[in-house]
C-alpha cells in the first residue's frame, strides 16, 4: 500500500475497530490535508467517537493502515502528542480551578504554548477567566475545553462533536472560535451529527454510517453524489402531460396537485431545458424555483440508507461530477 | 519543561484543588483533630495509660499517635483514593492522557499532595499533643516518628492508587473509603486499645498495615527514652507498599469505568 500522500495530516485506510464481536469501525479510508478542516458526520454510534480516539492515541485499532503527522498513533510519544491538541467528547476539567489556572497548568505540560491570555480570549472566555470551572456554565465549559485544547499550540486539533448541547447562539460563537482557528493555518478533524455545522466549518466531510463511509467529498459533491444538487419546482401549465415536461427535460416529474417537482444534481441543465420549451411553446411557467434541498433532510436519508450510498461517485474529489 | 518542573506544577494547582474542595478539607484535615480532641477530652484523663507491647503509655500520647496515624490512612489512603476515582471517572484523567505529560509526573504529584497534607497533619497534631494534652516528644522519637509518617503515607498512598482500580465509581468510593478507614482503625487501635480487643480481632487486625502504623506511631510517643524501633512494624508497613505499588502498575485506570460507545 503507498504511503500517505506527503500534504496529509492523517492517512487512514482500511481502519477497522471491533470491541469483542462487535465491529464499530468497517474499514474505513479517508486522508485529511494538511491546513484544511475535515468533518466526521454520523448520527450516535456510527463510529465517529471510535475513531477519532484511535487516532488521537487513546484506542488500539483491531486493523487498518494509520498515520497521523506522519506517526502511528497507536504508539503515541510525547513529542507526537505535543503537536496535537484535543477537545474530548465528554471531558471534564477540575472544577476546583479557575479558567486561568487550569490553562496556565496546560500550557505548561507543551514546550511552545500560547500565551495563556491570548489563548483565554480566543476562547472566548476572557470574562470568566477567575471563575472556578465548577461555576461555568456547559457552553463556557465547552469553551474551557476548547481553550486547553489550543494551549499548546497544537497543528492538529481534534474536535470530538464540539457544540453538541449548545444552543444556537452558543454554537454561532464556537463556530466562529473554530474559524478563527482555521485561519491560524491548523488542521482540524471534527465530528459533528449536524449537516450545517459541518457545511459551514468543513472543507471535506466523511459520512460514516453503522461503521462505514457511506460519502467522502465537499458538501456540495456529496449532495451532487445523492442526486440532491438541486429541486426545481413549478405549477404544471394547464393542458401539458407530464410525461411530455419529462421527455423536454430528460428528468423525473413528481406531482403533488398541479405543482411539479424535479429533483436534479445539477440546476442549468433542467432549467435550460425547461424554460426553452416554454419559451418554445409560449408557455408560462408559474411559481418557477430552483431550491437547494434542505441539508439536513439529505443527511438523514444518507445515514438512514433512504439515498443509495454514492461512494465510488465522490470518492475522488478529480471525479468530474455526474449529471 | 523538565520533568521535575512538571511534577511541581501539577502539585501546587493539586494542592489549590483541594483546599477549595470542603469534602476533602472536612475529611483528611479537620475530622482528625475533632477526633484528637473528643478522644483526648471525652475518653481518658491525664493520669490514664495504655498496656502497648509490654510497655506502658500515657493515654494522651496514645491517641495522639492514634490520630496521626488515623490522619495518615484518611489523607494517604481514603481522601487520595476519592480523589483519584473522582477524576478518573469525569474523565479529567483521560485529558490528561491526551497531552504530553508524563503519566508518572501526575502520579507524583498526587502522592506529594498527600505528603503535604499529611506533613501539614503531623505538625498540627503533634503540636496539639503537646501543648493542649503534655504529650512529651523527644529529639530520639521525633526520628521515629518521622520514619512512620514517610513510611506510613507511603503505604497508604501506594494502596490508595491501587484501590482506585476496585472502586467501580465515585459514589461507591466515596460510601466505601472513609468505612474502610473506620473499620481498620477499629480494629488497629486507633479508637479503642488492642488489649482491649478479643485476641481473634487483633489477630485480624495485625494482618493490616494500619496496625502496625498505629503501633509504631503510639510506641515512638508514648515510651520515653526507648526508642527501640520494631522492625516488625516497619517489614509489614514495606511489604504492603510494594504489593500496593505492583497492584496499581498493573491494574491502574486512566479512562472512566463506564465503557465509552463507538
Amino acid at each position: 500500500m503507498p504511503p500517505a500522500g506527503d500534504g496529509a495530516a492523517i492517512s487512514v485506510r482500511e481502519l477497522r475497530m471491533s470491541y469483542g464481536s462487535t465491529a464499530a469501525v468497517r474499514g474505513i479510508s479517508f486522508e485529511v490535508a494538511t491546513g484544511k478542516v475535515f468533518g466526521l458526520l454520523g448520527p450516535n454510534g456510527a463510529g465517529k467517537t471510535t475513531t477519532i480516539e484511535i487516532l488521537e492515541g487513546y484506542r488500539q485499532r483491531t486493523a487498518g493502515e494509520v498515520a497521523v503527522l506522519g506517526a502511528d498513533p497507536g504508539r503515541p510519544t510525547r513529542r507526537w502528542r505535543e503537536r496535537i491538541g484535543m477537545v474530548l467528547q465528554e471531558c471534564q476539567l477540575d472544577p476546583n480551578l479557575t479558567v486561568r489556572e487550569t490553562v496556565t497548568l496546560f500550557a505548561r505540560f507543551y514546550p511552545h504554548p500560547r500565551p495563556v491570555d491570548e489563548t483565554i480570549e480566543l476562547a472566548g472566555l476572557h470574562d470568566k477567566r477567575n471563575a472556578r470551572l465548577g461555576t461555568l456554565s456547559g457552553g463556557e465549559r465547552r469553551r474551557a475545553d476548547v481553550a486547553i485544547g489550543i494551549v499548546g499550540d497544537p497543528e492538529l486539533l481534534f474536535l470530538d462533536e464540539p457544540t453538541t448541547g449548545f444552543d444556537p447562539s452558543a454554537r454561532r460563537e464556537a463556530w466562529s472560535t473554530i474559524e478563527g482557528l482555521r485561519a491560524l493555518g491548523k488542521t482540524i478533524l471534527l465530528t459533528t451529527h449536524y449537516m450545517d455545522e459541518a457545511q459551514r466549518l468543513a472543507d471535506r466531510v466523511a459520512i460514516l454510517r453503522a461503521g462505514e463511509l457511506v460519502a467522502t467529498g465537499t458538501v456540495e459533491e456529496i449532495a451532487r453524489g445523492i442526486g440532491a444538487g438541486v429541486i426545481v419546482r413549478f405549477r404544471l401549465p394547464a393542458g401539458v402531460s407530464v410525461q411530455t415536461i419529462a421527455s423536454e427535460t430528460q428528468s423525473r416529474i413528481e406531482t403533488v396537485g398541479d405543482m411539479a417537482t424535479i429533483r436534479a444534481a445539477d440546476a442549468q441543465p433542467v432549467l435550460y431545458r425547461l424554460t426553452a420549451w416554454a419559451q418554445r411553446e409560449g408557455r408560462t411557467l408559474e411559481r418557477l424555483e430552483a431550491v437547494r434541498p434542505r441539508l439536513e433532510d439529505m443527511f438523514v436519508d444518507l445515514t438512514t440508507g433512504a439515498a443509495s450510498p454514492p461512494l465510488a461517485a465522490v470518492s475522488d474529489a478529480q471525479e468530474a461530477p455526474r449529471d | 519543561m523538565t520533568e521535575l518542573g512538571l511534577v511541581a506544577v501539577q502539585t501546587r494547582f493539586q494542592l489549590t484543588s483541594i483546599t477549595r474542595n470542603r469534602r476533602a478539607v472536612a475529611l483528611s484535615l479537620v475530622f482528625p483533630i475533632v477526633l484528637l480532641v473528643m478522644f483526648n477530652s471525652i475518653f481518658v484523663s491525664a493520669s490514664d495509660s495504655v498496656e502497648l507491647a509490654g510497655a506502658k503509655v500515657t493515654a494522651h500520647a496514645y491517641f495522639t499517635g492514634a490520630m496521626l496515624a488515623y490522619a495518615i490512612v484518611l489523607s494517604g489512603f481514603s481522601q487520595l483514593t476519592i480523589g483519584l476515582v473522582n477524576q478518573r471517572e469525569s474523565g479529567q484523567l483521560k485529558r490528561l492522557r491526551g497531552t504530553p505529560v508524563p503519566a508518572w509526573t501526575f502520579i507524583v504529584a498526587t502522592v506529594l499532595r498527600a505528603v503535604v497534607t499529611v506533613g501539614l497533619m503531623a505538625v498540627v497534631l503533634l503540636a496539639i499533643g503537646r501543648v493542649a494534652y503534655n504529650v512529651s516528644i523527644s529529639v530520639e522519637a521525633l526520628g521515629e516518628i518521622l520514619l512512620y509518617v514517610v513510611l506510613g503515607t507511603a503505604t497508604m498512598c501506594s494502596l490508595g492508587v491501587a484501590a482506585t482500580a476496585i472502586a467501580a465509581d465515585v459514589d461507591s468510593a466515596s460510601a466505601a473509603l472513609p468505612l474502610v478507614a473506620v473499620l481498620l482503625a477499629l480494629i488497629s487501635g486507633i479508637f479503642v486499645p488492642v488489649d482491649q480487643l478479643p485476641g481473634w480481632l487483633q489477630e485480624i487486625g495485625r494482618i493490616f498495615p494500619v496496625y502496625h502504623l498505629t503501633a509504631g506511631l503510639q510506641t515512638a510517643l508514648g515510651t520515653v527514652g526507648d526508642t527501640a524501633l520494631d522492625p516488625g512494624n516497619v517489614a509489614v508497613l514495606c511489604v504492603w507498599t510494594l504489593w500496593g505499588i505492583v497492584f496499581a502498575a498493573r491494574r491502574f485506570r486512566w479512562e472512566p469505568t463506564r465503557a465509552v460507545g463507538a
